[in-house]
């Protein structure tokens, strides 16, 4: 009997191809759409963003619907009450709180927003690169980050106020400088942990390469501390510009933040504690919606959680 | 959790009853406990640079006389005299000993001179001591020590010669801490460290420092000091406290028998017969930089007069200051000595010097007289930028300011804030601003201590501000040996500078204060020392 | 181990040197001199300089200063002059660290609570009450909370000393108005933790073995749970150890805060750096200790890499 040579055309592929069967993550437009989905369902979340949305609004426009400046003093209504003229008061120089405090939501927002997000980009991204290749990356960065710690902040602000003069970007940039740091570490720390672990371990069995396995295995793994975090981080990053400010190197009067006002409020305390009660509250309420919208964002990302309704 | 809470209240009523034990004690000892914001910088007479650390020694060291808010008596010096042409005293000392028992000497004034003017020692306010014969030269080490103008021909005999005439020398040294003694041996023995702590230092003063540990500087009568008999105090405490509204809290539950008020909470106080209120010799003014090149329209003495009457210093006080500083808009303080009375009776200036509540039409005819003269089109296009430090109520005091120029004149008004170090090493000295905001406090009582901010040879606020008459006035003031004439010559210096607007004025500080009802004697003053508690009591009825 | 010590601690002097060198120069780039006294003259400006060896090139400088620091020696500072700046460190640190150690234990213990019960009973009336406070807690700035802490306990209802610290009652209100801060954000990072763990095999593996939920959380859910906590602490134990310069002057505790703040706005070059060179040292030591207890918490993380 002749032998019969087996070819490889003799066969034919039924079904999938091995490279699409062994490919493990399904494509990353639908992880996306999936986590808005689940995100809109969760009522504690949308109200969080509702609240977010509503201050962004009222930091917008309110200002221009109001027939006070953030500037003008009256003699006659110094530390006023909350009344109809001056719906949250006045302040000790009769100042318009409720300009005040919508005009402070534009600086502290964006503030806290923009330094915020950048830190935890970029701490994320060094932090898990060094996490997950370690070694010499890892150690060199981890001593920059222990440099940059000892560095009292202040000096750093006022160097960077020295090159770029005051103002809002002055204090993000100053703020960017350091504040990558403590996001830095606790991703390195997570991702550290994450990468012995099996499906960590099973993706790079498969071959699959390190960009897509720090991408699709480990980053929505920690999103929900990384959101928790970034919740923490904003109020954090407020409270910085209040400090600065306080101490003259933040934005110039008669610009003012939510922290500004809290500062200048708390001197009242005894007197008008309207003038603290109420950026405080705000500060208060800022950080429960983004609380909520973070609650609901790290289990709208959560890959232990898809498909779940 | 339980056990936690219980256990710690047992702890809080234990202390309370600590506390109750302690201040029954204290019934029967005389304590004065009381508070500064400002931490002492040193506690070496030669290189006292602040208030607080004046305040210090005034209790702990003993000068030729001592100054007694404004009354000067004898201190180390039984007797003196002043010779003729007022350039040289001769002071007889009485006999008297050092904390640690050694006699008092004339020799150690000497030293104690020639190390505050010598530039090793690098003393902050030598130039208190310029006024002596030499001084300026041995400061600036062109000549050495040894030619200062002080002597002692023996044990009790202090010479000292000056360079002029200066009439107020007695009661700047009665308040001044440099001009103390200081012994040799011990500034030796400890070199650098001399004074660091409470035992590096002997005192001749009143009271010796017994403990400087954790903020709180400890007083206890000095056994040797040759007055003992005057002093009633056991023990006097003075804690650092830096926010006021602190120093008010401790003092409201009783940790302290003195504190001052913060500006914004004076209104609470009201009618309380604890509250009281002096004027701590401040006055605080926008200087401006008359050479700026950013701004070259400050050049123009219209536009500065613009400045100041657009000012309503009267609604300015109010908002911010809380209605607790006083309007000014003279130069000098008013408290200062005058011929017989105070320079504020004898010279006042406040009726024909810009308007208290300001004048916003007269403010406008200025100011368009200005554009016009500088041809510039309209006022917006006119920016100023105002200086300051950084603290929230020299913040305040700019809002309002810039509020208020920008509402009445319709300029820009841009507020740059700085830290304390920048201000007076750099943006002052080198002209770095355009206007600024700054305190100015007198070392002596002469109006000469707040004119001589405006005579060409002072830099420090780098105003570029020159008037050869003013100059003329303040020479002549400086070598007339008559009072009368000499006190005119300084007025209508002050009265030519306020002509030129060569600055704007804004008010004088008075300090609130809360003092505990039974403690009497604590006396006040506006220069060098605030508060003066060495004479001080607790009132006999309340023991 | 050893030797991973070793190395880290080598590493540990050289940031240590860099973190001098890059402050010893920074703080010469600020604006503005130590010398701030209106009145001063040119000539007196001239004898500080010459009293400081500010006159000589700044490289002379640096190497006399490094050469001074290894004879422990952080010379004198500026603004508190006569004093040396390991006198004022060795004054005030007792202080701050007392406050911060009572701190740190009433945030850590309260906060690991807090975020436990929190996140075992998700959903639920004591994990709303629990969130709602860490909420306060973050969202709160410490200027805020000590000053009211300080007006109703101290001032209004008279129950504890406004200020000061000299016996246990008098460390109440300032320990609980610095850990209030601490404590939240651990509570809200170990919620955050603990949920992500409760989710993982191990935990369904354990429950299906039929250990008690108690042991479950003890054991399994706790440990493997608490490790961004532990990194977040490095830091933190740092900083609250060596004073906050806000909680201190609130309640007039004679501690270290202050120093960090006003040094550098007073130019305080003496004092900034060494500020600067302690709380660096404690840094670098502390983050020491939190890699070292990774190792030991986390068995699964190996110290060294790989």
């Amino acid at each position: 009997m002749e032998e019969q040579k087996i070819t490889k055309d003799m066969f034919q592929v039924k079904g999938r191809s091995i490279t699409e069967m062994e490919t493990i993550s399904r494509p990353s437009l639908s992880f996306w759409s999936d986590a808005w989905r689940r995100l809109r369902k969760n009522k504690a979340a949308f109200l969080g963003l509702c609240i977010i949305v509503v201050y962004a609004l009222l930091a917008i426009f309110a200002p221009m619907f109001s027939h006070y400046t953030m500037s003008e003093m009256d003699p006659k209504s110094m530390n006023a009450l909350p009344s109809l003229q001056h719906w949250f008061g006045a302040d000790a120089t009769g100042r318009d709180q409720w300009v005040r405090v919508w005009m402070g939501a534009r600086v502290s927002l964006t503030i806290g927003l923009c330094a915020a997000t950048i830190n935890m980009c970029i701490g994320a991204v060094l932090g898990g690169l060094c996490g997950y290749y370690g070694g010499k990356l890892d150690m060199i960065v981890m001593r920059i980050v222990d440099v940059l710690y000892g560095i009292p902040s202040l000096i750093i602000t006022i160097l960077v106020m020295v090159v770029l003069g005051t103002g809002v970007t002055t204090l993000i940039v100053a703020m960017c400088i350091v504040g990558w740091i403590s996001s830095c570490r606790f991703v390195r720390g997570e991702v550290y942990r994450l990468k012995g672990q099996d499906f960590v371990l099973a993706a790079k069995v498969l071959g699959v390469s390190d960009f897509v396995i720090i991408m699709r295995h480990i980053i929505p793994n920690i999103m929900g501390l990384l959101v928790t975090n970034l919740c923490l981080a904003i109020p954090n990053a407020i409270f910085q510009e209040a400090f600065l400010s306080y101490i003259g190197l933040g934005i110039s009067p008669p610009n003012c933040s939510w922290g500004v006002l809290a500062k200048e409020g708390i001197k009242m305390l005894r007197v008008a504690p309207h003038e603290v009660l109420i950026p405080a509250f705000f500060i208060c309420t800022t950080m429960l919606a983004l609380t909520m919208l973070g609650d609901g964002l790290r289990d709208a990302v959560d890959p232990r959680l898809r498909g779940t309704e | 959790m339980k056990k936690k809470l219980l256990s710690a209240a047992l702890a809080a009523a234990m202390c309370m009853g600590l506390a109750a034990g302690a201040s029954a004690e204290e019934a029967a000892e005389k304590v004065f406990r009381y508070s500064t914001t400002a931490e002492p910088t040193t506690l070496d007479p030669s290189k006292v640079n602040a208030i607080s650390d004046n305040e210090i020694q005034h209790a702990a060291t003993e000068s030729l006389v001592r100054n007694t808010a404004g009354d000067v008596q004898p201190g180390l010096a039984e007797s003196w005299e002043v010779s003729e042409d007022g350039l040289t005293y001769t002071f007889h000392l009485r006999e008297s000993s050092w904390s640690d028992g050694q006699p008092i000497v004339a020799g150690d004034f000497v030293y104690s001179f020639q190390r505050l003017m010598n530039p090793e020692t690098a003393s902050l306010y030598a130039f208190i001591g310029e006024c002596i014969k030499n001084g300026s030269a041995v400061e600036a080490g062109e000549l050495p020590v040894e030619e200062l103008g002080v002597s002692a021909p023996d044990d009790s005999t202090l010479v000292i010669e000056l360079e002029a005439p200066t009439s107020y020398f007695l009661s700047m040294i009665g308040s001044q801490a440099q001009f103390a003694p200081l012994r040799q041996d011990i500034v030796e023995q400890y070199g650098a460290d001399f004074a660091a702590t409470a035992d590096k230092n002997v005192y001749s003063g009143p009271f010796v420092i017994s403990n400087t540990d954790n903020k709180v500087v400890t007083f206890e009568p000095n056994e040797y000091y040759w007055n003992r008999d005057a002093i009633n105090w056991d023990r006097v405490e003075l804690y650092t406290v830096e926010e006021q509204a602190t120093a008010l809290a401790m003092c409201e539950s009783g940790d302290l028998d003195y504190a001052r008020i913060p500006t914004e909470q004076v209104a609470l106080y009201e009618g309380d017969s604890r509250h009281h209120e002096y004027m701590n010799g401040n006055e605080d003014y926008l200087y401006i930089n008359v050479g700026s090149e950013d701004c070259p329209i400050l050049a123009n003495k219209n536009f500065r007069m613009a400045l100041n009457y657009a000012l309503d210093r009267n609604t300015y006080i109010a908002l911010a200051t809380s209605n607790v500083y006083l309007p000014s808009n003279t130069l000098v303080m008013p408290l200062v000595a005058g011929v017989n009375s105070t320079y504020g009776e004898e010279f006042d200036l406040t009726e024909s010097s810009y308007p208290l509540d300001g004048d916003a039409a007269k403010a406008l005819e200025f100011l368009n007289a200005a554009l016009e003269e500088e041809g510039i089109a309209s006022a917006s296009d006119v920016t100023v930028e105002f200086v300051t430090t950084d603290n929230e109520t020299n913040k305040k005091i700019a809002e309002v300011i810039q509020e208020m120029w920008q509402s009445v004149l319709g300029i820009n008004v841009d507020i740059r804030q700085v830290t304390y170090g920048e201000i007076y090493s750099t943006v002052y000295p080198t002209s770095d601003y355009q206007v600024g905001y700054a305190g100015w406090g007198p070392d002596y009582s002469d109006p000469y201590s707040y004119l001589g901010l405006f005579e060409s040879t002072f830099t420090s606020y780098g105003t570029n501000y020159s008037n050869p008459e003013v100059d003329e006035y303040l020479a002549y003031a400086k070598t007339e040996p008559d009072a009368q004439k000499r006190m005119e010559a300084l007025n209508n210096a002050e009265k030519l500078i306020l002509d030129d607007a060569a600055f704007v004025p804004l008010q004088c500080r008075q300090d609130h204060y809360l003092m505990d009802e039974d403690v009497t004697g604590v006396e006040f003053y506006f220069c060098s020392v605030n508060i003066d508690w060495i004479y001080g009591d607790i009132a006999a009825d309340a023991q | 181990m050893g030797k991973y010590i070793v190395k880290r601690v080598l590493a540990a002097v050289i940031t240590l040197w860099v973190l001098i060198t890059a402050v010893f120069f920074l703080v010469r780039l600020m604006p503005g001199e130590p010398f701030t006294n209106p009145k001063l003259t040119p000539e007196i400006q001239a004898n500080l300089e010459e009293y400081y060896g500010f006159n000589k090139p700044l490289i002379v400088q640096y190497g006399q200063y490094i050469g001074n620091l290894l004879r422990g020696d952080f010379g004198y500072s500026m603004k508190y002059t006569n004093k040396t700046v390991n006198y004022i460190i060795g004054q005030t640190f007792p202080f701050s660290a007392d406050l911060g150690i009572r701190a740190l234990v009433t945030a850590i213990s309260f906060g690991l609570i807090l975020g436990i019960i929190s996140a075992r009973n998700r959903g639920k009336g004591i994990d709303i009450f629990c969130v709602f406070i860490a909420i306060i807690g973050t969202s709160m700035p410490d200027f805020i909370v000590g000053a009211t802490l300080q007006y109703f306990f101290g001032m209004k209802w008279g129950l504890l000393p406004v200020a000061q610290y000299k016996g246990f009652a008098y460390t109440i209100l300032p320990t609980c108005s610095l850990a209030f801060y601490t404590l939240a954000s651990v509570s809200r990072i170990m919620r955050s933790s603990m949920l992500e763990v409760v989710q993982q095999d191990y935990i369904k593996t354990a429950r299906s073995k039929g250990l008690s939920e108690m042991r479950i959380t003890a054991r399994h859910q706790i440990r493997n749970a608490i490790m961004p906590v532990i990194t977040m602490m490095g830091p933190t134990v740092a900083a609250t150890l060596t004073g906050t310069f806000v909680i201190e002057s609130i309640y007039a505790i004679p501690g270290m805060g202050k120093y960090y703040v006003e040094s550098v706005t007073n130019n305080d070059y003496a004092l900034v750096l060494g500020m600067t060179v302690f709380y660096g040292m404690f840094l670098v030591l502390c983050n020491l200790i939190v890699d070292i207890l990774y190792g030991l918490v986390d068995p699964r993380v190996r110290v060294g890499g790989k």
